[in-house]
């Protein structure tokens, strides 16, 4: 019986916000496990690097094939469906809340539970390992789907995200819908979803990341029980051709809104995926240091109504790609664009105030640290920082050594206004 | 076990209730003003919390406040305005790490807690108004808050089908109010709202976190002497406990896919039992991926990805919601009311019945485990009126049998058909 003293690939690491156990699993699968003093519930995540963005791939060595988009995403939802029957019906059973979802880049597989952990853990492993379609479930499925397409197409806060990664990249797949859309998936038939399946749900190309209230021990016990060695992964993702511009600087639609939404993105420069996320620190502060509450630019836009309290930022990852969002709602989103791109080029010319950067680097520190408060985002974290190949306390770290230059650097060389871009959803009623 | 809520009176009106668990890394500080929600006040009363976040007396500008913030770790100060039946909440809450996270051993807590009640208690007066730059900005942003109702479809059809339900019930106004009231929103119309606040509201204060209430607590029994409010709270009305018959209403916009709701009645559950017996009741029928509607409406009818069913203890009605193709809403709206006869009936498994207690279960044991379930939690059961803890709450769930669920479903009937829809000209 294996425990994590005998255990020879465990790893304990040991940070002041999280204690967890890195795992090499003898299947194949990594293992994260983060047990939380005093918390009564447990939050599982299991994972597969395998997302929306995986839209063109090899497997054992031939050459790469399109698969139709949002395959990924229906794939989630057939995993559902056992020979056994519904794996909602056996979670119902232990009392957890399972629940999945596919991102760009990844699809996740979740439960939350107060008790029963190890059945609960037990039907996770076992379900996301025993694929089962059939022609008959597959068309079910088209069905509900489709609404949820439906669902997106009328959610102009979807909408305008997906025309601004449209106008940012130009091939990039990250541009397409995580669902696909209603014709893509009339497409996708029961061998299609077992080529994605056997290609990426390898174990090896898989992690588990437990936090919260269990045994260590049980779920190394659990893995033995359950996890087949998997076989050498060797899906390889065709390569993509982005080039070094944007699509377009500018794209609008019209939704029944009250007031227009807007985005305003900067496409970053594409590198590998350990360095984008190590990267991601500094442009959260860039963040907060171009239109952070505190700066003077969302000042000067919200005392002349330009924005409102939906203004926020965002940094955006995805494998190669990396782009800073900005987005709200504003009567003129025009004006917000220039002024953004305006203060931007005013920051790389005069200089970060030593002020601004020492508050904003605190304020993104402080956020980091909040999200060692509760279970989910602790489990997360782990899977997050283990699919870009970068340790969590090596993230950390490199927030805290964040200097003025090295800022100043990342905003001269990274943040150009020939690569940002502007999407809107206006309401229809201006078109009468 | 979860740790106990310490709840202690500090003046006329103003409670102070803390939870201290050492497993947290933040502290969060939510002051909660309650009020009655009616028609002529919702907008101007939802306007203060807005234009309070802006600044203080010893700190009016509003990017210096946002500097502090973010100088005490990127501590959140958070306006809001929530709904609790025909009761109105305007929430302020501060949020911060702990102090032993700070990288230059500042106070956070202390300095967070200061800040909070400078906000609630020290507003930029300019004699008998409010700071009137605050006032239009914030007036024009609640405008448009209201406005952006319809911009997330479900929500609107939402709380488009509940108005229509209970037209004439206090629970039919908006959290926000509406345009027209707003509108109407001055300088001075907000210092008397601010006025009238503080004077007829109860003031619920909630610390949950890592570190010690005792001084925060001591702050806000100083801060409040001879402020408290004087005037009680007075319990709003619950609506109809049947429905007299079944209202239709349909709302045409440009969209893609229809929205369904259907608006129910529900006996209105007195007892404590008896709302834990229709709160399993609803966990069957539509609260979970495994319930009735799910498993019927969605899977096996594949008409809609989602078609939830939602109690509000608060204001005793019951919703369905769901996204659909038009043409399939009669379909929908039998599949719903099919799965409900089902539960009136007794008709559901012995399976069903374990699992949704189970899965409600599972729900109470977590409650300690985030700051915002906590306050949601307790928030909640003050407002009830009636204290218990989950373990309480755990207990009461075990005892129950089928026969009080059926029973529940029993007092359920339909009121309201709602159908937000395309334009009828584009269905052809």
């Amino acid at each position: 019986m294996s425990s994590l003293s005998n255990h020879p690939d465990v790893r304990r690491v040991k940070t002041e916000l999280a204690d967890y156990y890195e795992i090499k699993h003898q299947s194949g699968l990594t293992l994260l496990l983060a047990p939380m003093e005093g918390y009564h519930s447990t939050y599982a995540l299991f994972g597969t690097n395998f997302g929306s963005a995986d839209s063109c791939f090899g497997l054992e060595g031939e050459a790469p094939a399109r698969v139709p988009e949002g395959i990924a995403h229906f794939l989630e939802h057939k995993m559902f469906e056992c020979k056994a029957g519904d794996a909602f019906a056996r979670f119902a059973g232990t009392g957890a809340s399972a629940n999945a979802y596919t991102s760009f880049d990844k699809t996740c597989y979740l439960f939350s539970c107060s008790e029963n952990v190890e059945q609960s853990l037990e039907i996770l492993l076992d379900f996301v390992t025993e694929p089962y379609f059939t022609p008959e479930t597959v068309q079910k499925e088209q069905g509900i789907i489709g609404q949820e397409i439906r669902m997106y197409e009328d959610d102009p806060g979807w909408r305008v995200f997906f025309n601004l990664l449209g106008a940012l990249f130009v091939n990039d797949p990250v541009k397409e819908d995580i669902a696909g859309t209603v014709e893509s998936i009339a497409q996708i038939d029961a061998d299609l979803l077992y080529r994605c399946y056997n290609g990426f749900y390898n174990l090896r190309n898989m992690v588990l990341a437990v936090a919260g209230n269990f045994e260590t021990e049980m779920v190394l016990r659990l893995a033995d029980k359950i996890l087949k060695p998997a076989p050498p992964f060797t899906a390889v993702r065709a390569a993509v051709e982005e080039p070094d511009r944007i699509a377009k600087r500018r794209v609008e639609q019209k939704l029944e809104v009250a007031a227009p939404l807007f985005q305003v993105g900067y496409k970053l420069p594409g590198g590998d995926v350990s360095a984008n996320l190590l990267h991601q620190p500094e442009d959260e502060i860039l963040i907060e240091v171009i239109a952070g509450e505190s700066s003077p630019l969302f000042r000067a836009l919200y005392d002349e109504g330009l924005i409102n309290q939906t203004f926020a930022g965002e940094a955006f990852l995805c494998r190669q790609s990396a782009a800073v969002i900005f987005s709200g709602e504003s009567k003129d989103a025009d004006q917000v664009f220039t002024r953004i791109l305006a203060e931007t080029r005013r920051l790389q010319r005069e200089g970060i105030p030593p002020e601004l950067f020492e508050r904003c680097k605190k304020g993104v520190y402080g956020r980091y640290v909040s999200l060692f408060n509760n279970v989910e985002p602790v489990a997360s974290i782990l899977l997050n920082c283990h699919f870009s190949g970068v340790e969590l306390p090596k993230l950390m770290e490199c927030l805290s050594a964040i200097t003025l230059e090295q800022l100043q650097a990342r905003l001269n060389t990274a943040y150009s206004s020939e690569k940002a871009a502007l999407s809107v959803v206006l309401p229809q009623k201006d078109e009468a | 076990m979860s740790n106990l809520l310490d709840r202690r009176q500090l003046g006329e009106n103003l409670w102070f209730s803390s939870i201290s668990d050492p497993k947290f890394k933040l502290n969060r500080i939510s002051v909660n003003l309650v009020v009655p929600l009616r028609e002529e006040t919702a907008a101007q009363y939802a306007a203060v919390p807005f234009i309070l976040r802006r600044g203080f007396r010893d700190c009016p500008d509003f990017t210096r406040l946002n500097a502090l913030l973010c100088d005490l770790y990127g501590a959140s100060l958070e306006a809001d305005v929530r709904k609790y039946g025909g009761w109105q909440i305007l929430n302020l809450s501060v949020q911060g790490i702990d102090d032993r996270f700070a990288l230059h051993g500042e106070d956070i807590s202390g300095r967070c807690a200061d800040l909070l009640c400078s906000i609630l208690l020290d507003p930029k007066w300019e004699g008998e108004n409010l700071n009137e730059q605050d006032v239009l900005l914030e007036k024009q942003n609640l405008i448009d808050a209201i406005e952006a109702d319809i911009n997330d479809k479900r929500s609107y059809a939402l709380s488009q089908g509940i108005a229509k339900m209970c037209a004439g019930e206090p629970n039919a106004v908006r959290k926000y109010g509406t345009v027209d009231e707003a509108e109407k929103i001055t300088p001075q119309s907000a210092g008397q709202a601010y006025r009238e606040i503080l004077d007829t509201a109860r003031v619920e204060v909630l610390f949950i976190g890592c570190g010690s209430p005792d001084s925060a607590r001591e702050l806000f029994a100083r801060r409040f002497a001879g402020r408290c409010p004087t005037k009680a709270l007075q319990p709003f009305s619950k609506g109809k406990a049947k429905a007299e018959e079944v209202r239709e209403y349909v709302e045409r916009m440009d969209v893609t896919q229809a929205k369904l709701v259907l608006g129910f009645r529900t006996g209105l559950p007195e007892t404590r039992e008896q709302q834990a017996a229709f709160q399993l009741m609803n966990a069957i029928l539509g609260g979970s991926p495994f319930s009735r509607l799910f498993v019927y409406v969605r899977e096996k009818q594949s008409l809609c990805y989602y078609c939830p069913s939602r109690y509000d203890k608060a204001s005793g009605i019951m919703t369905v919601d769901c996204g659909i193709e038009e043409q399939n809403k009669e379909a929908a709206q039998k599949g719903v009311l099919e799965q409900i006869k089902v539960m009136q009936e007794g008709g559901f498994t012995d399976e069903e019945f374990t699992s949704a207690k189970l899965s409600l279960r599972g729900a109470y044991l977590s409650v300690g485990d985030a700051l915002s379930s906590q306050e949601g939690y307790y928030l909640s059961q003050i407002l009830s009126g009636r204290l218990s803890t989950p373990e309480q709450d755990l207990e009461r769930l075990e005892q129950l049998t089928r026969e009080q669920v059926t029973e529940a479903a029993r007092g359920v009937t339909l009121d309201t058909v709602y159908l937000l829809t395309g334009a009828e000209e584009e269905k052809a």
